[in-house]
């Protein structure tokens, strides 16, 4: 079986979200792919959570925590009891990015943090010649942030070309679509006004995202990369993909019940209590 | 002071080759010394200061001890969220050093004038608060900063109020400095650049004792406890509003275990009206040496005559 397989990864979301009766689960859905991709093929992972020498995944979006956790589960960096106990008294994961989780990299949710931290990281990196890239998966939504702004800035200012920015672009933020609620745009032409190799792809299309981070890093000028991934917010499951009230809403037994049906077939026969 | 902090920087920067300064466009002649000694460790982040606390947070999770340096007025207050999450909440060793504390800005108004650092972080976990007094104390304080492998926000006002200490002093964490003896009914206790002033107006009482508190947090609760069981009242003076600067800590820590008379001298509840120098705003806020020794002399009156402080 495929490691990093979205399907799987998704009805480990489900899991967590059921266990914990949490929400954001399509901010979490939107991400799948795009992490997938980048723990399967690009983040050398060294020795485990805690080797120092590892590249960087910084989730700036920190709603959507609960896929770079199932990531994290298929790494074996998270248990069972992990998932299943999520949201209960006393344990470690916590509904958004929390740097104190071994793996994670940054405490986000308020938004606007991460990339900056990301820039220091790949900033240090450079510094020290370690040849760590860092990738930063951040939100359409975050843009909003001018901290992010500030951080493009910076970035292509020294010139940090181990530094991959993915923009989770699932045209969604908190209230409603982005361009309603604060239109960002061409992103991509943007971030390329910015001095930074820019690229848009289907953030769900795994060999066109896959070949998206390629051409980023295969980029022989000493700047920033960025690649827009449009995705989908609620994606894999019908009747959340695209409804950003699956940013608020929590399952019920019966839609928990409906989504796991959807995934379970082709989840290699992931069992759900 | 300002020479103090560059020559302790370059000798930081010399010795230790993880040491970084950034600056969010500020400090222009004060930073020529590390840019001639070190040019490699000198960062302007431009006019960016919260990517520019993220940035440090990702240095030092990197390896590096950076240096971050902005006016006060910015450097806690206007990136208070990214010192409490990206810096403080993992206990990163980033040295934030705020300058122009209290009115040093003092013609360019209320964007510049800072009189609310201290109490916007000092409900941040983990973060360390200096407050040096002189130029000694600003040595011993940079010193102690890079000692300690946590955040810190070191304070730096007006620099040219005098001397207070010939060297710097033994200093340790959380401890009052003593700066004159006494065994009076007062005893004083003053941070930055107040201690200067607090020595003079303490004058007028003889057998005063005078103590400087260059770490705010964290305040060793035992020895300030120690000062109140001394003293029938225990005066405090900062550059600051009078709440949740040394004032209120000192309150505190009295209010728990040494219920004392704590007279808090600085700045009330008000901005700065005028535009004015330095001296004309330490007027207008009862901060030079005499309307100090008036107000406690008002507060020392009312305790004797068990007045109302309504009235």
């Amino acid at each position: 079986m495929t490691r990093f397989d979205p399907t799987r990864l998704r009805a480990t979301v489900l899991r967590m979200a059921h266990a914990g009766s949490t929400v954001h689960i399509g901010c979490a859905f939107s991400l799948v792919e795009v992490l997938a991709v980048l723990y399967r093929s690009h983040l050398r992972l060294g020795a485990g959570p805690d080797d120092v020498t590892r590249d960087y995944l910084v989730l700036s979006k920190g709603h959507g925590v609960m896929a770079q956790y199932a990531c994290l589960y298929e790494l074996g960096w998270l248990t069972d009891a992990d998932l299943d106990r999520y949201f209960a008294d006393g344990t470690r994961l916590k509904g958004l990015s929390d740097a104190h989780v071994p793996g994670l990299e940054v405490t986000s949710g308020s938004l606007g943090h991460g990339l900056s931290v990301g820039v220091g990281l790949a900033l240090a990196a450079r510094r020290k010649g370690t040849g760590q890239r860092c990738f930063a998966v951040v939100g359409d939504g975050e843009m909003n942030e001018g901290s992010m702004w500030e951080a493009l800035l910076f970035a292509a200012h020294f010139k940090l070309s181990n530094l991959v920015v993915v923009v989770d672009a699932n045209g969604f933020q908190a209230m409603g679509r982005t361009d309603e609620v604060m239109g960002l745009g061409k992103l991509a032409d943007k971030f390329a006004t910015f001095g930074l190799h820019a690229r848009e792809v289907d953030g769900h299309d795994e060999a066109a995202f896959d070949a998206a981070v390629r051409a980023a890093l295969a980029d022989p000028e000493p700047r920033p990369k960025a690649i827009v991934a449009r995705t989908v917010k609620g994606k894999g499951v019908s009747f959340m993909a695209d409804d950003n009230r699956w940013h608020y809403t929590r399952l019920t037994p019966e839609t928990y019940a409906a989504a796991v049906r959807e995934l379970a077939p082709a989840a290699g026969g992931v069992q759900h209590a | 002071m300002r020479d103090a902090f560059s020559t302790a920087l370059v000798a930081a920067a010399r010795a230790d080759e993880r040491v970084l300064l950034l600056t969010g466009d500020h400090g222009y002649a004060l930073f020529d010394g590390i840019r001639q000694a070190c040019p490699d460790r000198f960062l302007n982040a431009g006019v960016a200061e919260q990517n520019m606390v993220g940035v440090a947070a990702g240095l030092a999770k990197g390896g590096f001890r950076p240096v971050v340096y902005g006016l006060s007025a910015f450097v806690p207050v206007r990136v208070l969220e990214q010192i409490k999450i990206d810096v403080c909440y993992e206990n990163l060793p980033v040295l934030f050093v705020g300058d122009g504390a209290g009115f040093v800005y003092s013609h360019l108004g209320t964007s510049h004038q800072s009189t609310e650092d201290v109490a916007a972080i000092r409900a941040v976990p983990n973060l360390t608060i200096l407050s040096p007094a002189d130029a000694a104390e600003l040595t011993a304080c940079f010193e102690l900063a890079l000692t300690l492998n946590g955040p810190v926000y070191l304070r730096m006002g007006k620099a040219d109020l005098g001397v207070v200490h010939d060297a710097p002093p033994r200093m340790t964490l959380g401890g009052l400095v003593p700066v004159r003896a006494g065994d009076g009914p007062l005893a004083w206790i003053a941070t930055g650049s107040m201690v200067r002033t607090a020595m003079v107006a303490a004058a007028r009482w003889p057998g005063s004792a005078v103590y400087s508190a260059p770490c705010l947090k964290p305040l060793d609760a035992e020895e300030v406890a120690a000062v109140c069981r001394r003293h029938r009242t225990v005066v405090t003076v900062e550059e600051h509003s009078v709440f949740g600067g040394l004032g209120g800590a000192v309150a505190e820590i009295a209010a728990d275990r040494a219920p004392t008379f704590v007279c808090r001298v600085g700045v009330d509840d008000r901005f700065s009206e005028k535009c004015g120098s330095y001296q004309y705003l330490l007027g207008e806020h009862g901060l030079d040496a005499g309307s100090v020794a008036r107000r406690v002399e008002e507060f020392l009156r009312r305790q004797t005559a068990g007045l109302s402080w309504a009235a």
